[in-house]
Parts: C-alpha cells; sequence; structure tokens
C-alpha cells in the first residue's frame, strides 16, 4: 500500500527533517533522493534527520538506498542521521546483514535533535 | 508414568518368545524364586554405588514386593498377557532414570541375575542337555527383553530430566538494570546458546526503547565460554543497539573468551570493549557526559 505523495521534507534553522510514513517502494525511495539532495542546497544545511519511527521493515535494498542517500547527502554538505529504527526491524535488519555502515543513528528524533544542537 | 506404546512393545516381544524354550526357563526359575531374588539383590547391594540402598526396605518389605512380582509373572505367564509386567520394567526404568543411575551402573544393577539363575537351571536338567540348551534360550530371551525395556525407560527418562534442567537454566532470564539516565546493564551470567543469545539481544533491544538508553553496558564475567556462532550474536546485538542509536560497551571477557575472540577471526573494530565493569561503567559515564568526583567529606 505505496502512498503516491512524495515524502514530506520539513526544514528546522539548517536542519531538515524527513519523516518516512511507511515503506517506500523503489520508485518514492529515487524520488525521495532527488528531492533531499535538492533541498539541502538552498540553505545553509548541517544536518539531515531520516525519521523511521513509523517503518516496519526495512529490506536490504532500503537498506543500501539509505548508506548511498547519506554518502550523497555528505557529499553536499550535510550530515545524514538514521533515527527512530524500531526493536524488531533493528533486529531483523542485523540477522539479515543489512546494517548501515557509517551512517549515523539515533533512539528517535529527540535524541537525534539534542545530539545535533549539542554535538 | 505409563507409556503404552513402550509396553506394548514389550509385552508384544514377551509373549513371543518360543513357548517351550520359555516353559523350561520359567519352571525352574519359579521353584527357586525366592532364593534367586534374594541372591541377585544381595549380588547387587554388594555393588559400591547401591550400597545406600542396601536399608531402603525392610525384610519384610523386601519379602512382600518379592511376592508381587512373582505373582505378576505368574498371571503372564497364566494369561500370556504381558501389559502388566512390562509397566512394571518400565517403572523400575524410570526410577533408575530418575536416581540419575549411570548407564554403566544400571546395567550392573539388572545383570546379576542371570548368573544367579544359571546353576539351577543346571541342576534342574541335568539329565538332558537338550532341554538345558532350551532352558538357557528361554531365560536369555526372557532377560534380554527385561533388559532392553527397563534400558529404555531409563534412557527416555534420564533424557526427560536433562531436558527440563536445560530449560530452567534457558529460564534465567538477563535483567536489564537502569543505572543512570540513559545508561542500562547488563550482567549476563552462565552459558549462553544461540536461544539466550536471542532473548538477551531482544530484552536489550527493548529497554534501549523503553528507558530511552544511548549506552548499554554487557558484562560477560558470568559466561564461561564463547563459540563463534554465539560470538556473533554478540555482535548482532552490538549492532543491532547500534542501529538504535546506542553504544553497547563490552566488559568481562574472560582470558579464554579473549583468546577465542581473536583466534575465531571476529571483526574486532565491531566490538567496544573495556576489561571490567567498573571500567566500562565509568566509559558509559563519559560517553554521556558525566563527570564523577569526589567530595570532600
Amino acid at each position: 500500500m505505496a502512498s503516491t505523495l512524495a515524502v514530506p521534507i520539513l526544514r528546522q534553522a539548517d536542519i531538515l527533517i524527513v519523516t518516512l510514513q511507511g515503506d517506500l517502494g523503489d520508485a518514492e525511495w529515487a524520488k525521495l533522493t532527488d528531492d533531499l539532495l535538492d533541498r539541502v542546497a538552498e540553505r545553509r544545511t548541517r544536518f539531515a534527520v531520516l525519521d523511521l519511527s513509523v517503518v516496519d521493515v526495512l529490506d536490504s535494498f532500503a537498506c543500501r538506498t539509505i548508506v548511498g542517500l547519506t554518502n550523497m547527502v555528505a557529499l553536499r554538505g550535510p550530515t545524514m542521521i538514521v533515527a527512530g529504527i524500531r526493536p524488531s526491524v533493528a533486529f531483523a535488519m542485523v540477522q539479515l546483514g543489512a546494517t548501515l555502515p557509517g551512517v549515523a543513528t539515533a533512539l528517535d528524533l529527540d535524541h537525534a535533535l539534542s545530539v545535533m544542537t549539542h554535538g | 508414568m505409563v507409556s503404552t506404546t513402550q509396553s506394548v512393545a514389550a509385552a508384544t516381544a514377551l509373549a513371543a518368545i518360543p513357548e517351550n524354550q520359555f516353559r523350561l526357563f520359567w519352571t525352574a526359575y519359579e521353584k527357586s524364586y525366592d532364593d534367586i531374588s534374594v541372591q541377585a539383590t544381595q549380588e547387587l547391594l554388594a555393588l559400591p554405588e547401591f550400597a545406600a540402598f542396601a536399608n531402603m526396605l525392610t525384610e519384610e518389605e523386601s519379602a512382600v514386593r518379592r511376592e508381587e512380582t512373582r505373582l505378576m509373572l505368574r498371571q503372564a505367564v497364566d494369561t500370556g498377557s504381558w501389559e502388566a509386567y512390562a509397566e512394571d520394567l518400565i517403572a523400575q526404568g524410570e526410577v533408575y532414570g530418575e536416581m540419575g543411575l549411570s548407564f554403566a551402573s544400571w546395567f550392573k544393577a539388572v545383570s546379576p541375575i542371570r548368573v544367579v539363575i544359571l546353576p539351577h537351571l543346571v541342576t534342574a536338567y541335568r539329565d538332558s542337555t537338550d532341554d538345558l540348551f532350551g532352558a538357557v534360550l528361554g531365560m536369555d530371551a526372557f532377560f534380554d527383553v527385561v533388559m532392553a525395556t527397563i534400558g529404555t525407560a531409563y534412557l527416555l527418562k534420564k533424557e526427560a530430566t536433562i531436558k527440563v534442567q536445560q530449560d530452567a537454566i534457558r529460564e534465567l532470564s538477563t535483567p536489564v538494570l537502569p543505572l543512570r539516565e540513559g545508561m542500562l546493564i547488563l550482567p549476563v551470567v552462565g552459558v549462553v546458546d544461540s536461544h539466550r543469545a536471542h532473548q538477551l539481544t531482544q530484552g536489550l533491544l527493548e529497554a534501549i526503547r523503553r528507558d530511552r538508553a544511548t549506552v548499554a553496558v554487557v558484562d560477560i564475567t558470568g559466561v564461561p565460554s564463547v563459540d563463534s556462532k554465539v560470538a556473533n550474536h554478540f555482535i548482532q546485538t552490538v549492532e543491532a543497539a547500534k542501529l538504535m542509536g546506542t553504544t553497547v560497551i563490552l566488559t568481562g571477557l574472560s582470558p579464554a573468551i579473549a583468546k577465542a575472540v581473536v583466534t575465531l577471526g571476529v571483526d574486532l573494530t565491531k566490538l567496544n570493549t573495556v576489561g571490567d565493569l567498573r571500567g566500562g561503567v565509568e566509559e558509559a559515564e563519559r560517553l554521556l557526559g558525566y563527570r564523577v568526583s569526589q567530595i570532600e567529606v
């Protein structure tokens, strides 16, 4: 049941917050990548947070995409933080060997924001 | 207590012993039943592992038990129905299993009787080697089934006991303790198999979510050894916690485990370790931005 609306990207000062509302299909990931890479350039952006707290499943394709997205975003400046991975999702990911090497993570949006403001 | 398929199988095997051979054996056996039983029991109690049972039954109780068994056998022989006797054998086996007897011990427990009976057979059939031969075959056939029946029941009971103990060890759950705001401690004690490692991981991830922890100190001082499978489980635990934004500090690795981890070629970059729990907690406090100082008292 993929959403046909674009994934919302909100700005808070020099932080971009991307909240995934559910599982994404290939096309939606591609659109999100394009949108995010555009948005990081419109103003000085230090961080981009990918909020996965509503996501039930992260397959290996999604994981590879997130790692790729992190690196692409980093090339344009900002550091990406992935927040809100649920216990069941984290467990399934490590069992599949699909982790997020080199990607900063946070327990939830709140923690991510606190890390970003305090360092 | 009664395993129907087992008792039926045993009863069938007993009934299948060649009629004439069994008759020859049984006639001589029954004639001297009491003497044979008493002697066999004495031989048993002379063995060191059974000396403790010497005073379990009084003379009277022993005599009663002997008579019960003799009547059971008599009934089986007369009616051709061996179910009741088979069930008694199974019960015996289960007792040996529950006692935790070694295989060698239970074997010694049920073997003396043939040696005790043999002279009686020789006396009874001294005039006919054919009859003696038949009687010996009948005895062997009979006690082969008896021993197989008792042995199987013993083994099943022993395996069941081991399983109960294993389950009890599994039930020892690892508590996840919040020590400071944002810090969890997991003291792991005992053998960690895949199942426990799985439980541990789930417990930790749930606690991270619930207590909003960013550091977890997992202490394995109480874990005797680790194989490659379990080592990988611990790494998975560390990685899963990392996905949730939590750092895991592993403490208390024994020399044996330290050697094993390196020898197994475990990816050490994935592990954050500190020697002992105290050091681990101090490191965790540092990561959380605590500074502990002693106040002049």
